[in-house]
């Protein structure tokens, strides 16, 4: 067995390279049928490429779900300023870790994506961004760049068509937020890594200034298979309103927990109890927090009719986020989990919004007072005050990540923080 | 369970159970070593690497050193974005970022040394004080925590004889906790200096350490 996260379900679109040394090189992955998607989109032209992302309906993987194609639409048509693409590869949502199997088993992908973005808008220059800690996936991705640079896949006259597409890889530091569009710009520039008021957008005003879009890993490494088969052929799978196939990173509670790649609407039970193998010892499922950290919990019950794309989550109370399924089974002290995801909110707020930077300490403080076993029933409706008036009142959207998971914990399992408040009760393992 | 555990690739202990070898999981052998002068300059920002040997005071910069720095300057429209890189380029040499090298960097790039320190202070890799040859991340977010991560931060921290944060008595390891690392697949993930350490239990500790012992006293 070389890659073991295969099952036989799946439709292998993104992940047919994963688990194979070979597709790391430019002849593997053209083995693989690649750099025929930039190939195509030189030769029918910058709309229309734009317009066949359009046709897939192809939604940003970073978590939004924004439609790709529309994004890319925004930017300027005229080239008087330099344009920008960005590429986000800060992936350090907790729960998420597609992007990292995707740089550094097929890296060729991602540079062919960014190839056909930077060419859709417009932009000369593509900057990835990657988390300081890839150092590892970084090194393959840095070879395979070097090795496209060689055979004139990147650089100037591409390919032989005239046109220019230079890369750079940048990496940051360690910091959560600059995963956020405009912190990452910020960060690019040298900057610390806050995020900016919208508008301006980074279509009009981006990085140095300049007209910029910012693509997440996964979207644009889909984009070369859609531009060799046509967006037709992308919705053959998915949902009306997802369509395309997408990495489910499964963790936690699990037997077999990894990235899995269905089409989108895939039955949440059915990737936790047949693709993931069940709960591990056999046990029962608790929670599920479907989407990375940021999103509602929920509860085993909301799981049962779930299916797994944008609206389906919704419809269960939850969002798909960047479809990170983490599982708990019935040995889940959930109190305790919510006060390390509150934790990790207060570490990585930058501290420029009150209601962040004060809120997310705040509840951190209170979570860990009742997982102590000294907190009050005044406690939860004073974190439901705390998560609401985090909700809608900043910059960005961290302290609005940390107020979904206090609230939707407390609403569904407030049994288990009031068997903590009142008997001093943890509920589940340590 | 009866059934056997199931291994993941990520871990180089358990590679023997699939055909990938630890080179073919890591990619080193593809990558091969990153080369001091930073190699092609599309790449050349993307090179720190956190190693063993450390000199606090190495000049900023000199030899491949410079040459990778000047591949970095001409790679933005900005000097000030070339902040993040050259703080990586320091740190490589120099094992931290003490508040002189962030003034030595304002210097080299036309920056104030109060918007720099501002800057570094704001990142969580820039170690601000040295740690040993080894920085031991231990994940425990969520997906880690969930499997035991806070078990196997508790055994390194005992079989290294270190507090949080603090460094051995030899030198050789500062154990620090980390936020997630994405490889939540994987738990519990490690990330010590510039290599992930996947699926690691409270019973692997022992042998990660003495590999990296080995490791010294090979001279890597």
């Amino acid at each position: 067995m070389a890659y073991p996260y295969r099952h036989e379900k799946e439709t292998r679109i993104l992940s047919e390279g994963f688990g194979d040394p070979a597709a790391r090189t430019v002849a593997g992955w053209k083995a693989l049928g690649g750099y025929q998607g930039i190939a195509r989109a030189l030769e029918i032209g910058r709309e229309a490429t734009i317009d066949e992302v359009k046709a897939s309906g192809l939604r940003g993987r970073g978590g939004a779900g924004f439609p790709t194609g529309l994004k890319w639409s925004f930017m300027p048509k005229d080239a008087r300023r330099p344009h920008y693409l960005l590429c986000n590869a800060d992936e350090s949502e907790p729960g998420t870790f597609k992007d990292r199997e995707i740089i550094r088993w097929t890296p060729h992908q991602l540079i062919e994506g960014c190839l056909v973005g930077s060419y859709a808008i417009g932009a000369a220059h593509c900057y990835i961004y990657l988390r300081g800690e890839f150092f590892e996936s970084t090194l393959v991705l840095a070879r395979a760049l070097e090795e496209a640079y060689e055979e004139g896949l990147v650089g100037k006259d591409i390919m032989g068509s005239g046109v220019d597409i230079d890369m750079t890889l940048h990496v940051g530091a360690g910091a959560y937020i600059c995963g956020e569009e405009t912190g990452l710009m910020s960060s690019l520039e040298g900057r610390r890594g806050e995020p900016r008021v919208k508008p301006p957008f980074p279509a009009a005003v981006g990085a140095f200034g300049m007209p910029s879009t910012i693509n997440n890993v996964e979207t644009l490494a889909a984009t070369p298979h859609i531009l060799r088969h046509g967006g037709e052929w992308y919705r053959q799978w998915g949902t009306e309103k997802s369509p395309g196939t997408k990495l489910f990173c499964v963790s936690g509670h699990v037997n077999k927990p990894g990235n899995y790649e269905f089409p989108l609407g895939f039955p949440m039970m059915e990737l936790i109890e047949d693709v993931c193998g069940g709960i591990r010892d056999g046990r029962a499922l608790k929670a599920v927090i479907p989407g990375g950290s940021s999103v509602p919990i929920m509860s085993a019950e909301d799981c049962r009719e779930c299916s797994l794309c944008y609206e389906g989550v919704e419809a269960a109370g939850s969002m798909l986020g960047c479809a990170s399924v983490i599982v708990m089974d019935d040995t889940t002290d959930i109190v305790k989990q919510v006060r390390r995801m509150a934790y990790f909110y207060a570490h990585e707020s930058c501290g420029q919004c009150t209601p962040c930077r004060e809120g997310t300490t705040w509840a951190t403080r209170i979570l860990q007072r009742i997982e102590d076993g000294r907190g009050t029933e005044d406690d939860l409706d004073t974190l439901i005050e705390i998560s609401e008036q985090m909700t809608g009142t900043t910059i960005c959207v961290l302290s609005d990540s940390l107020a979904m998971p206090i609230i939707s914990s407390i609403e569904k399992f407030r049994d288990d923080y009031l068997a903590l408040i009142r008997r001093g009760e943890r509920v589940g393992a340590a | 369970m009866s059934e056997a555990r199931f291994q993941n690739p990520g871990w180089a202990g358990n590679t023997g159970e699939f055909d990938l070898t630890e080179a073919d999981v890591r990619g080193s052998d593809f990558a091969g070593e990153p080369p001091l002068d930073g190699g092609h300059p599309s790449v050349a920002p993307s090179l720190p690497f956190m190693l063993v040997k450390k000199d606090p005071d190495a000049p900023l910069f000199e030899g491949p050193y410079l040459e990778r720095f000047e591949k970095i300057r001409g790679r933005y429209p900005t000097a000030r974005a070339a902040l993040l890189p050259a703080l990586n380029l320091a740190q490589e040499l120099r094992g931290h970022v003490s508040p002189e090298t962030m003034d030595e960097v304002a210097g080299l790039l036309g920056l104030s040394d109060a918007f720099v320190r501002g800057v570094a202070t704001f990142y969580t890799m820039y170690n601000k004080r040295p740690v040993g040859r080894f920085l031991i991340q231990v994940c425990t977010n969520i997906s880690c925590n969930l499997c035991g991560a806070d078990k196997v931060l508790a055994a390194f921290l005992e079989h290294t004889g270190t507090e949080l944060g603090q460094t051995s008595s030899d030198g050789n390891f500062t154990v620090a906790e980390a936020e997630c690392l994405a490889a939540c697949g994987f738990p519990t993930c490690v990330q010590i200096n510039s290599r992930y350490f996947e699926d690691v239990s409270v019973d692997d500790v022992p042998a990660v350490l003495e590999r990296l012992k080995r490791e010294v006293n090979d001279g890597f």
